[in-house]
């Protein structure tokens, strides 16, 4: 459908456009969130139409294809020159791994723009620093050159700092500065190591493909210890795991609700992304020496996740630890380095990052609509709000793991390939499914049902607007359906990730 | 033509020292004291317009130099686009900040005239003709930084500077008779030869005279370069002075150190590379880290700003160690961007200055409502400081880092890689100072009343943005050139990766 048209920078150009367009409305701040949604909505159709034309056999005939031979198999292949005196080259293209990452993008930033319909502080600023976000998290997925992956890894920063900064809560400030060094500091250990590779490797290219080809030859079982390790770090920060993962919960807790959606739907997941795109294909002896490690952080980050969430009284500070807990899953998967547990954990991301909205968008309604957020002072919401409570009754279920809904198929997934290799040792993360099964119920008996609150004010407290329903009915929609039909996704990941448990294979 | 033909290599120079000295002149013709800076656009404009053809278009290329005392290639002509970019921006935003003072027509001139000799310094061949660009540039600086006699900081500043570059010229001019005794020259890269030459075995490579002279010029160049441990002047100079001048003198007059760092550590002294290579490595790593911690606790922007640009002398330093070609395009074009967000930063400085805002941290507060434009490109400009992608400061930052990883990978070199760890955990450092200054402007709440910035300011950062901007996302051009400067450094490992 997309023969020789640039689809995947058009896709990425568009709201760059939309965020330059509503920084000039100049006075008209009211359009701004129609500009933007109107941009983010064109890509959203536009990747949607992509997944459409990605064939899942790929052949030579394929739109844009690239045969990476031994590496990833590439479609929608971009490749241009872009500093030549340093071998930096901006090549974007969409595989197996990526293509689920990027629908996830572009649908959840509609979304969220969506759901800021009634954003009043400063709009303009508002929507366009979410469609820069939006550029920079399409640009990391799709990027296939060191030196233009780390250039978008490092925009996200920037707005997402803003938005914590601006429109947060009353301790903006400090998670606003914690989250952006924290972050930083990661970025730049894997700058280094980034660095290391492209010297070593030798062929001055920043280009993965030539690097991956090099390093097959040329990186040494110490270096790529070093620099596994280090990178490992760089991502892990982002994922987050323990024991880095204390900037998450404080800029959840002061993040707008569109921000924590994005941060944990999105963000989180460029951590495990170049995990499994750039760590462990790059550096697959590094990776191996570490599998027990990585093994043990992921279910440290399960268990401990899980069990800050009991201890939680704000709603969505309980959200934000649940995520830790569950992007454990994803390394946990990655650690297997099986098939099975690499797509469970590339599935686990795509489902996380749809339950979670779901979550976020029902705290910030909560919220919007309580006045508050602290589960102690809520009671009986149901009542007041039976559509509000019916949509978070179903985004903790699924978010628990109830089979039927998308994040069963995949943790479901992660515990098998887990007994696969380490047999009995799965009863520890398997011990989460219970903690989690408590919080979450606990949370919902506390907040939405028993007797209504007399904590706070409940006369004025109506049900979900339709900016915020919308988003969240069709998020469900789709929890459901991938619930029961994982495999329209599995069926993308799969043969990628064949190829990097290949590569571990011949580490 | 013979008088012609010698003078030709001499034209940018000479177009400055005619309307340095026509600007005083100008003074008592013309009342609109605006008019005297857009005279002295016209060299600055001509002189810029003549290297971006050379250096980046091609289309005109500068006769060799007919003396040996100066020589021409595309270092010193990036080092003279540096400058000359730097006075466009400082004389863009001087109108309106001087505009009550007496005796513009004397600022223009003292600002070109330190143009002249910075130019010089990057051209010079000869420590002679070195030591000359330095005094007329330093000169210059110490009376521009007193520009302003009746205020007692401004008299400081001129008192303090004069006094620390008084002394930094006595080491600097010390090292060179030094220099001169054991080698029977004051040609650079004679005296290279000389220490490189079978003819003199008698001088060791650990030759303590030659050593001495090498510590004697890294000290007097190393107040102009503001490296720890000398670098005590730059906060109160760059406060007290004018905010343009201090500009002109973080942005331009810093890397005129740089370029005779490099000229006389790099090709008159590179065989000795062994006794010192160690000992700059700690000053590089000690200049950043110190500038970075002291930064963090400044209340004042200028001074902020100072300690920020004391550290960035700190990574460029990383080019002498590492040494090779690629080291040095990378300290070149970080030179390059520095010049830009620097006096970029400064120059937002001087327009809130003239707008009557004040310039400590807390004058920032809600900056972003009472001037959009100021608030981004201030932000823009601190974000390229940190290193931020894709702004120009990343760009350098990431060819100057990685150098040092890039020699690690040889045998015997792997302490290098301190210098990129160094210089990487600085920069995460300085975010958080440099946030500061953004949560100001934009998350804290501050007066709301408007201000307009007059529009020759706004013209000159504009200038800056732009070429944050676009080095930042077009940097090929740039490395190429940079590329080229460094193929000077004919002693040096000519790798490329």
């Amino acid at each position: 459908m997309f023969e020789g048209i640039p689809i995947i920078s058009i896709i990425i150009l568009m709201p760059l456009i939309g965020a330059v367009v509503t920084f000039l409305l100049g006075k008209r701040e009211q359009y701004a969130k129609y500009v933007a949604l109107g941009f983010s909505l064109v890509s959203l159709i536009l990747s949607v139409l992509v997944t459409l034309a990605y064939a899942i056999e790929p052949g030579a005939t394929s739109t844009g294809y690239h045969d990476g031979n031994g590496f990833f198999n590439y479609q929608f292949y971009e490749s241009y020159s872009w500093i030549e005196s340093l071998g930096i080259n901006y090549i974007v293209g969409l595989d197996g791994i990526s293509l689920p990452l990027f629908l996830l993008t572009t649908l959840l930033s509609t979304l969220s723009i969506l759901f800021s319909w009634d954003t009043k502080l400063r709009p303009k600023e508002y929507f366009g620093l979410m469609l820069i976000l939006e550029v920079g998290v399409l640009g990391v997925f799709t990027a296939l050159d060191y030196f233009v992956f780390y250039v978008f890894w490092e925009v996200v920063l920037i707005p997402m700092y803003f938005m914590i900064g601006v429109w947060g809560g009353p301790r903006k400030d400090y998670a606003a500065i914690k989250f952006f060094i924290y972050t930083h500091i990661a970025s730049l250990a894997l700058l280094v190591s980034i660095m290391a590779m492209y010297f070593q490797a030798g062929v001055g290219s920043f280009g993965m493909e030539d690097i991956w080809r090099a390093g097959q030859t040329e990186f040494t079982k110490g270096f790529q210890l070093i620099v596994f390790a280090a990178a490992f770090f760089g991502f892990g920060v982002k994922v987050p795991m323990v024991p880095f993962h204390t900037w998450l919960p404080d800029a959840h807790v002061e993040a707008p609700t569109a921000g924590s959606v994005l941060l944990a739907g999105l963000l989180l997941k460029m951590g495990g992304y170049g995990i499994i795109r750039v760590a462990i294909p790059s550096l697959p002896m590094g990776a191996d020496a570490m599998q027990i490690v990585i093994a043990v952080i992921a279910v440290v980050s399960i268990l401990y996740g899980a069990m800050l969430c009991l201890a939680q009284k704000d709603l969505k500070k309980m959200v934000a630890y649940s995520s830790i807990s569950h992007m454990g899953f994803v390394l946990l998967g990655f650690a297997t380095f099986t098939e099975l547990g690499i797509v469970a954990g590339v599935f686990q991301m795509f489902a996380h990052g749809l339950v979670t909205a779901v979550l976020f968008m029902m705290c910030g309604v909560v919220q919007h609509k309580c006045g508050t957020r602290m589960i102690p002072s809520l009671g009986g919401l149901a009542k007041k709000m039976p559509i509000a409570a019916t949509m978070m009754t179903i985004g903790f279920l699924a978010s628990l793991g109830l089979p039927g809904l998308v994040s069963f198929a995949a943790e479901f997934m992660v515990f098998a390939s887990m007994f696969q290799m380490w047999s009995v040792w799965l009863f520890l993360p398997i011990l989460s499914v219970a903690i989690t099964a408590g919080y979450y119920l606990w949370a919902l008996q506390k907040s939405m049902f028993g007797p209504l609150t007399d904590k706070i004010d409940t006369t004025h407290v109506h049900d979900v607007s339709w900016y915020e329903g919308v988003p969240v009915g069709a998020l469900i929609a789709l929890i459901a359906i991938f619930g029961v039909f994982p495999l329209a996704v599995f069926q993308y990941i799969g043969p990628a990730v064949k190829v990097v448990t290949a590569l571990l294979g011949g580490g | 033509m013979d008088v012609w033909n010698n003078l030709n290599w001499f034209i940018p120079q000479l177009l400055l020292i005619f309307f340095a000295l026509i600007m005083p002149a100008l003074d008592y013709i013309f009342r609109d004291k605006r008019i005297l800076a857009w005279v002295a656009l016209i060299p600055l404009l001509t002189i810029g317009a003549l290297t971006v053809a050379w250096l980046f278009a091609g289309t005109w290329t500068p006769l060799a130099s007919g003396t040996p005392l100066l020589e021409i290639n595309v270092f010193s002509g990036l080092f003279l686009l540096v400058f000359v970019a730097v006075g466009i921006i400082v004389v863009l935003s001087s109108p309106d900040f001087i505009r009550k003072d007496k005796n513009q027509g004397e600022y223009y001139a003292l600002v070109l005239l330190a143009i002249i000799g910075m130019s010089v310094v990057a051209e010079s061949a000869d420590l002679i003709a070195l030591f000359v660009g330095l005094e007329i540039a330093g000169i210059s600086s110490f009376a521009l930084s007193g520009f302003r006699k009746t205020e007692k900081r401004s008299a400081e500043a001129a008192t303090k500077y004069f006094i620390v570059g008084g002394f930094s010229s006595a080491l600097t001019l010390f090292a060179i008779s030094l220099f001169y005794g054991v080698a029977g020259t004051t040609n650079i890269s004679g005296i290279g030869a000389v220490l490189a030459g079978p003819s003199s075995q008698w001088i060791m490579d650990s030759d303590p005279v030659v050593l001495l002279a090498a510590v004697l010029l890294l000290a007097g160049l190393g107040f102009k370069i503001a490296m720890v441990p000398f670098h005590m002047w730059a906060p109160d100079v760059y406060e007290g002075a004018p905010t343009p001048v201090s500009g002109l003198l973080a942005a331009a007059s810093k890397k005129m150190g740089f370029a005779a760092l490099f000229k006389v550590f790099l090709i008159g002294i590179l065989v000795t590379k062994a006794q010192w290579e160690e000992a700059v490595a700690i000053l590089a790593i000690l200049t950043m880290t110190v500038g970075n911690l002291i930064a963090v606790s400044q209340t004042n922007i200028k001074r902020m700003l100072a300690y920020s640009s004391i550290a960035q002398a700190g990574y460029i330093l990383i080019a002498l160690p590492v040494a090779t070609q690629y080291a040095v395009a990378g300290g070149v074009f970080h030179i390059l961007t520095h010049a830009f967000m620097k006096s970029g930063a400064f120059m937002v400085v001087a327009a809130m200055g003239a707008v009557a805002i004040g310039e400590r941290l807390d004058d920032f507060k809600g900056l972003s409502r009472r001037s959009p434009f100021l608030a981004f490109s201030m932000t823009l400009f601190l974000l390229s400081l940190a290193g931020m992608p894709p702004l120009a400061g990343f760009a350098s930052k990431f060819v100057l880092f990685s150098s040092a990883v890039y020699s690690s990978l040889e045998p015997g070199q792997s302490w290098l890689i301190w210098l990129a760890i160094a210089g990487v955990l600085n920069s995460a450092l300085s975010l958080y100072y440099y946030a500061r200054v953004i949560k100001n402007m934009y998350m804290e709440k501050g007066p709301e009343e408007k201000v307009t910035v007059p529009p020759m300011m706004c013209a000159g950062i504009a200038f800056a943005v732009v070429m944050v901007v676009l080095i930042g996302v077009f940097p090929d051009p740039f490395v190429s050139v940079c590329k080229d400067a460094a193929s000077a450094f004919t002693g040096l490992l000519s790798g490329w990766p």
